[in-house]
């Protein structure tokens, strides 16, 4: 099997977009002088793929690469190296061969912070309570494969758990959504609350995603 | 992050152009610095952070202790509109600042239709457009770059123009400034001890006085501002000492140029007579090949790039090349890291050379004949025969190669309608080595034939010369369309016609074009070089309001005593050897490239001991 790296993805690094941050690793494995597997064919490059891509603007502490370390560089020495030769707000914290498969990849922990500029309406808690206790929550998502341009989706399934917690401010939501076949996306979560509360829809909304879960719920390597 | 931004990221298309953060971004400490210099590209970032010169720039400025240079580039729109509304300030990509806090503010000036982009971009900042209006010294705004050798359209929205090569002029301004800042200096001051040094063209210290007639009759010099007669460019004497971005930012998103540059010299020894850069940027300066190959494998490793490319005004006159191809590519090879070559010439060494390090891919190449005959070929003085060319598409054609394309001008001094019908001539001859030598004729062959409508710039053979008229252009165009028109495998593209007009008109424009570009502006004119927000009629509609007439510009064949709006930019070429180029080419008269015989343009007097060396 192929080998992991564990990083996480915050600040300006944020905007990095998936398939810039591919090429992005790629560049820093040669500039920190790592050298890794190229893929076979015409036109070989160096192999990395990046589990569960992360929505433009996301921050997150738990992101998985695979690629195939090369003999003459221990795992232990990677972190360090790589993220010498990273851009800013991209931290690699293991290296290490990979044990499990990818498909046991089960759920994701994102914390989400809705943020009232104003000040927090009381009614944003019991609110949110509210919505993701009914019993099904469908929204429509954009498609680029359905004739309509959109699918419909029930959120309510898809969510295994959360939990609430309120600033003066700030509504953050930690919720356990399923990681994928389907995944959520919880910009989903964002746009029903706002739908069924356009009263209450926050100013900004910020997304992180705080850690990668297998079916028991413990956190995948 | 700043708040704002960080709420309007999410919003805009390709956020990560406007976050910074890139690997070898220079962050520092704002108390350990005294000049804070904002380096703006006038396009968007994908454009700007693809130019050597600025990465030169702002290596070298950070080089310095207490210097901090950041990058600035042109919003695209949907990022300026957030940037509006939330009254988000033009800040710096590396700490968020807004320039307009800067003790400096630099834009690379690359070509006239950026122009409308200066304007927006010092709106955006917060700050007055017109030098007048702002008394203070900070911010400085500075300009430089190839649109420096005529600054006037843009003189009273900057303060100060550099002219040539900013390596060394650049510090040494830094350094008057800090001066300056230190010891309470009003601005004119400032002005005034800046115009002293050499390369630097304070614009408010010359004012035209037009005749009747509205051509000049002179740049006046302002009584008392001690500036000079004339303002010479600068140069970096020796290239094996100067500045080379070998740790350079590697952007985390895709730029045009996103590859390791390897700059192999300045100049150029030919001196084709409609080129600006050709006369400009001379002399002649080579790097040392072993120096490059240096260079150029520290910058791979810095980078991980897995491309690399020379570049230069004509690569094939870099005497090393071989040696120096032949180096880098011992490195380059095993790596898997691709080496290109642009800016060839047509030749057979050039072809020979292309085989061996385009190993694996085949697609198209580039020629620029730029004229269909080889009368006005002369006449341009671009010395490249028709055997050569033919030649050079065998070797290709031969090779794999199936696709050419080839750049043509219309309209330049003394084109005929022979001429015109002379590219059509030449692609057919074109067409036939492809048949005469393809190996696989099954896949067929792309041949693109495209024109542009030749601009007549300032400091060339040609600045004397009129645009001929949209009309003529048109008529031209229809004439080679029709003759094309049987060749099913012949592609004809041509220019559009109205950014060369606004180009004609603001290359070679006087100080009056000034309140044409502020009109503009005003009237929405931003990203003129992007088909999505060029609007021309905005532009005629600018001239009109102003009461200037473009043609006046553009179409106007100007005498030989005319009294330019450059006159006070010296480049070290002398209008006289100019003059003598134009007289050569009305009699389709070639003049040999400087290897060969030194043509006595005046660019030695640039080099200690007055000797070029090629």
């Amino acid at each position: 099997m192929a080998d992991r790296l564990l990083f996480s993805k915050t600040g300006r690094a944020k905007y990095i977009s998936h398939l810039d941050l591919m090429r992005t690793f790629q560049r820093a494995f040669a500039r920190a002088g790592i050298p890794i597997k190229h893929t076979e064919g015409f036109h070989p490059h160096p192999f990395v793929s990046i589990a569960l891509p992360l929505s433009v603007g996301y921050s997150s502490q738990c992101e998985i690469l695979e690629f195939g370390l090369l003999e003459g560089t221990p795992y232990e020495a990677v972190p360090a190296r790589l993220t010498a030769a990273m851009p800013e707000g991209i931290v690699i914290h293991q290296c290490y061969p990979a044990q499990r498969k990818l498909k046991e990849l089960t759920y994701l922990n994102y914390i989400m912070n809705f943020e009232y500029s104003e000040g927090r309406p009381q009614e944003t808690e019991p609110a949110m309570q509210e919505l993701l206790r009914r019993d099904s929550l469908v929204i429509q998502k954009k498609s680029n494969k359905s004739k309509k341009g959109y699918t419909e989706v029930d959120l309510i399934p898809l969510i295994r758990s959360f939990n609430l917690e309120c600033q003066s401010d700030t509504l953050t939501l930690d919720a356990v959504v399923q990681a994928q076949n389907p995944g959520l996306n919880p910009e989903l979560i964002r746009a029903a609350f706002c739908q069924a509360y356009p009263d209450l829809a926050p100013d900004f909304v910020t997304f992180h995603r705080r850690e990668v879960l297998d079916g028991e719920g413990k956190a995948f390597r | 992050m700043n708040r704002t931004l960080e709420h309007i990221l999410p919003k805009v298309q390709k956020p990560a152009r406007y976050t910074g953060g890139e690997y070898n971004a220079v962050v520092k400490d704002r108390r350990a610095v005294d000049v804070r210099y904002a380096l703006c590209f006038p396009d968007t970032y994908e454009i700007g952070m693809s130019n050597l010169g600025c990465r030169i720039l702002y290596g070298l400025m950070n080089q310095q202790e207490g210097v901090w240079c950041e990058r600035c580039y042109a919003p695209w729109g949907d990022m300026e509109e957030e940037m509006r509304r939330e009254g988000l300030l033009l800040y710096g990509l590396e700490s968020g600042d807004p320039i307009s806090d800067f003790d400096i503010i630099g834009f690379s000036l690359g070509y006239e239709m950026a122009y409308s982009n200066v304007l927006n971009m010092l709106d955006l900042a917060g700050l007055p457009l017109r030098s007048e209006d702002r008394p203070e010294l900070t911010p400085l705004i500075v300009a430089g770059g190839t649109c420096a050798y005529n600054p006037e359209p843009l003189a009273p929205f900057i303060d100060l123009f550099v002219l040539g090569e900013g390596e060394d002029v650049t510090l040494e301004y830094i350094q008057l400034y800090r001066q300056a800042k230190e010891e309470c200096w009003s601005k004119e001051e400032f002005l005034q001890e800046a115009a002293k040094i050499e390369g630097i063209y304070v614009p408010s210290f010359y004012e035209p006085i037009y005749h009747e007639d509205g051509t000049l009759a002179e740049m006046r010099i302002k009584a008392g501002s001690g500036a000079p007669e004339t303002v010479r460019k600068r140069i970096v004497e020796d290239m094996n000492k100067s500045y080379f971005p070998v740790k350079t930012i590697i952007p985390s998103t895709e730029i045009v140029h996103d590859r390791v540059m390897l700059e192999l010299f300045r100049g150029c020894i030919r001196g084709c007579r409609f080129c600006q850069a050709g006369y400009t940027y001379r002399p002649v300066r080579n790097r040392d090949p072993k120096l490059l190959a240096e260079y150029g494998k520290a910058a791979c490793e810095d980078s991980g790039y897995q491309e690399m490319t020379l570049s230069s005004l004509s690569s094939t006159d870099y005497p090393c090349l071989l040696e120096l191809c032949d180096d880098l590519l011992d490195y380059c090879a095993p790596r898997d890291i691709g080496l290109s070559l642009p800016s060839l010439r047509a030749d057979t060494f050039s072809m020979n050379l292309m085989e061996r390090l385009q190993r694996v891919r085949k697609g198209g190449l580039t020629f620029a004949p730029e004229a269909g005959t080889q009368r006005l070929r002369d006449a341009i003085n671009k010395n490249l025969r028709e055997e050569d060319l033919l030649q050079s598409v065998r070797t290709c054609f031969s090779g794999g190669w199936n696709g050419v394309k080839l750049y043509f001008m219309l309209g330049l001094p003394t084109e005929t309608d022979e001429d015109v019908l002379g590219i059509a001539d030449l692609a057919r001859k074109v067409y036939f080595a492809w048949k005469e030598c393809s190996p696989n004729k099954a896949r067929g062959v792309r041949i693109t034939v495209s024109t542009s409508w030749f601009v007549p710039k300032p400091h060339t053979a040609f600045q004397w010369e009129a645009q001929i008229t949209r009309e003529e252009y048109q008529r031209r165009v229809d004439l080679l369309r029709d003759a094309l028109k049987r060749d099913k495998s012949i592609t004809y593209n041509w220019h559009d016609p109205e950014t060369s007009y606004l180009e004609a008109v603001f290359s070679r424009g006087d100080r009056r074009l000034a309140d044409v570009l502020e009109y503009a502006w005003l009237h929405g004119a931003k990203m003129d070089s992007w088909s999505e927000y060029f609007d021309f009629q905005r532009w005629m509609d600018a001239l009109k309001a102003c009461g200037v007439d473009g043609d006046f510009y553009a179409h106007r064949e100007r005498p030989r005593d005319e009294v330019f709006p450059w006159c006070r930019i010296d480049p070290m070429v002398t209008p006289a050897f100019l003059w003598r180029e134009r007289e050569q080419c009305y009699s389709s008269q070639t003049t040999p490239d400087c290897r060969t015989r030194c043509s006595g343009c005046g660019a030695n007097r640039l080099l200690k001991g007055g000797v070029c060396n090629g």
